[in-house]
C-alpha cells in the first residue's frame, strides 16, 4: 500500500476508526480534511463526487476509493491474518462484531453527535436506551471473556473487531455515560490504549 | 459490615477491576469518588475533585506513585497531599494543598470505602469469612438498590451478604447505590469454582438486571435506531 489518502474529519468517530487502524498498522496516509461541522461539506457536490452516499471516511488506496469505516477497516485488514483471522470460526466472530459496530452500535454514535453537535442533551430517550443497550452487549461479552482469561473480543489478540468497537466505548462520556458503569469495557479500553501505535482523538486523551 | 442505612462501609468495586497504576470513578450517595491503586498495590479513595481547579481526578492518571490531574498535571501522593506541580517543578507544594481521603479497606475481593461514622473495617459475617471469593463481574442495574437487594434475598439493612438462592453454590453479592434509581451489583463465587460456574453466575447477574429493570420500567434494549 504505497499511496494512501484519507478524507477525514478530526471529530468524527468513524474517521477515527480509520486513523487508529492505520496507526496500529504503522501506515501513513495523506489526510484531506472534510469540514463536517459547521461546513456540512460531506453533503456538497465536491465530496459526493468522491463518496456518493456522503460516507466518511474515504480511503484511497493506490487511487481506488473505499467509502465508510467498515469497508476501510476490512480493506486494510485484508491479507493480515493477525487482524482478520482466516480460520472460519474466528473469521465469523470478527464478522459478527463488525456487523454489530455498523448496526446496533450506531445508536452510540448518533447519541454522541446529537449531544455534541445537535444540542440534544442527554435526556432519557429511546435512542439513549438503545445506545446503553449496545454498550451493555459489549460489556457483557467482555465480562464473560474475562472469566476464561480473554482480553479481546475474539481470540488471543486484538483484531479489527476491537478497532471497530473501540471508539464507541472510549467516547461514551461525550454523551453522558460513565466508565464506572462498565468495568469490563474500562479494562479493555486500557488494553487497546496499550497497543503499539495507538493514537487518540479529541475526547480520547493520549497521555501514554 | 455496618448495618446503618446511610453512611458506613460501601462496596465500591471488585478488587480485580482496580489494576495497579490505574484510577476509576465511583460514588457513594451524594459524593463522587476517585478510586486508584498505587505501585505498591494499595487502594486509595478520594473525593473526585482536584483541589486546584475542581477537575475530576478520576479522569487523571497514575504517575510515579501519585495520582495526576488530567487538567494541569498536579500530582497527589498516597496521603492526598500535593507532591508535584509541573508549572513550578522546583516548588515544594505546601501541605495545605490536599485532597480528602476516605478510609479504605479491601476485603472479600471488594474495595470498600467508609463515609461518616463507621467501624475500623467492614465487618464480615461468618459466612463471608468462611471462604475465599473469586471475582465474577459487576453489573450496572437501572433500578433502586433496595429493590435489587430484596430481589436477590439480601438480608434487611445489609449491602453485602452470602446468598443461598437461585444459583448453585455460595455467592457473595454486594450492592452499591448509584444515585436514586440505579446500583452496581458485584458478584463473587466461593473458591474453588470452575469456569462454567463463573459463567452461570455472570448469566444470573444478567437475569437479575433484566428482571429488576423490567419491574422498574427501565429496560435498555439494543436495536437499530435512526
Amino acid at each position: 500500500m504505497s499511496d494512501l489518502v484519507l478524507h477525514d474529519d478530526d471529530l468524527d468517530e468513524d474517521c477515527y476508526r480509520a486513523r487508529l487502524f492505520l496507526s496500529l498498522l504503522g501506515l501513513e496516509a495523506r489526510r484531506v480534511a472534510v469540514d463536517v461541522v459547521p461546513g456540512g461539506e460531506q453533503d456538497g457536490p465536491a465530496f459526493r463526487a468522491v463518496s456518493p452516499a456522503g460516507m466518511l471516511p474515504v480511503l484511497r488506496i493506490d487511487g481506488q476509493k473505499v467509502c465508510g469505516a467498515g469497508a476501510v477497516l476490512l480493506a486494510l485488514a485484508h491479507g493480515r491474518p493477525e487482524w482478520l483471522p482466516g480460520e472460519r470460526a474466528d473469521f465469523a466472530r470478527v464478522a459478527h462484531w463488525l456487523h454489530f459496530a455498523g448496526g446496533p452500535l450506531r445508536a452510540t454514535l448518533l447519541m454522541r453527535r446529537a449531544c455534541l453537535f445537535g444540542g440534544a442533551g442527554d435526556a432519557p430517550s429511546a435512542r439513549r436506551r438503545a445506545a446503553v443497550g449496545a454498550l451493555r452487549i459489549m460489556e457483557d461479552h467482555l465480562a464473560q471473556r474475562r472469566l476464561e482469561g480473554g482480553t479481546w473480543f475474539v481470540g488471543e489478540g486484538a483484531t479489527v473487531a476491537d478497532v471497530a468497537l473501540f471508539p464507541a466505548a472510549a467516547l461514551c462520556r461525550d454523551w453522558g455515560e460513565e466508565y464506572s458503569a462498565y468495568p469490563a469495557l474500562r479494562r479493555w479500553v486500557r488494553a487497546v490504549r496499550a497497543l503499539p501505535g495507538f493514537v487518540g482523538m479529541p475526547g480520547i486523551p493520549d497521555y501514554g | 459490615m455496618s448495618v446503618t442505612r446511610e453512611g458506613g462501609w460501601y462496596p465500591l468495586m471488585l478488587s480485580a477491576d482496580l489494576e495497579t497504576g490505574t484510577v476509576a470513578g465511583s460514588a457513594v450517595p451524594g459524593r463522587d469518588l476517585a478510586v486508584w491503586r498505587d505501585g505498591q498495590g494499595r487502594a486509595h479513595v478520594w473525593d473526585d475533585r482536584c483541589p486546584h481547579r475542581g477537575m475530576r481526578l478520576s479522569l487523571g492518571f497514575v504517575r510515579e506513585g501519585a495520582l495526576a490531574c488530567l487538567y494541569h498535571g498536579w500530582r497527589f501522593g498516597a496521603e492526598g497531599r500535593c507532591v508535584h506541580i509541573p508549572a513550578h517543578p522546583d516548588l515544594a507544594p505546601p501541605g495545605t494543598i490536599r485532597t480528602v481521603p476516605l478510609p479504605v479497606a479491601e476485603r472479600h475481593g471488594l474495595v470498600w470505602a467508609s463515609v461518616g461514622a463507621a467501624g475500623v473495617q467492614p465487618e464480615g459475617d461468618p459466612a463471608m469469612e468462611a471462604a475465599a471469593w473469586l471475582p465474577v463481574r459487576s453489573v450496572r442495574i437501572e433500578a433502586p438498590w433496595r429493590d435489587v437487594a430484596r430481589a436477590v434475598g439480601m438480608p434487611e439493612g445489609r449491602r453485602a451478604a452470602v446468598l443461598d438462592r437461585d444459583v448453585d453454590g455460595r455467592v457473595l453479592a454486594a450492592l452499591l447505590p448509584v444515585g436514586a434509581g440505579a446500583c452496581m451489583l458485584h458478584l463473587l463465587a466461593a473458591a474453588p469454582a470452575g469456569v462454567e460456574r463463573l459463567h452461570d453466575l455472570a448469566d444470573w447477574g444478567r437475569d437479575v438486571r433484566s428482571r429488576a429493570e423490567e419491574r422498574a420500567g427501565r429496560a435498555c434494549l439494543a436495536g437499530i435506531v435512526a
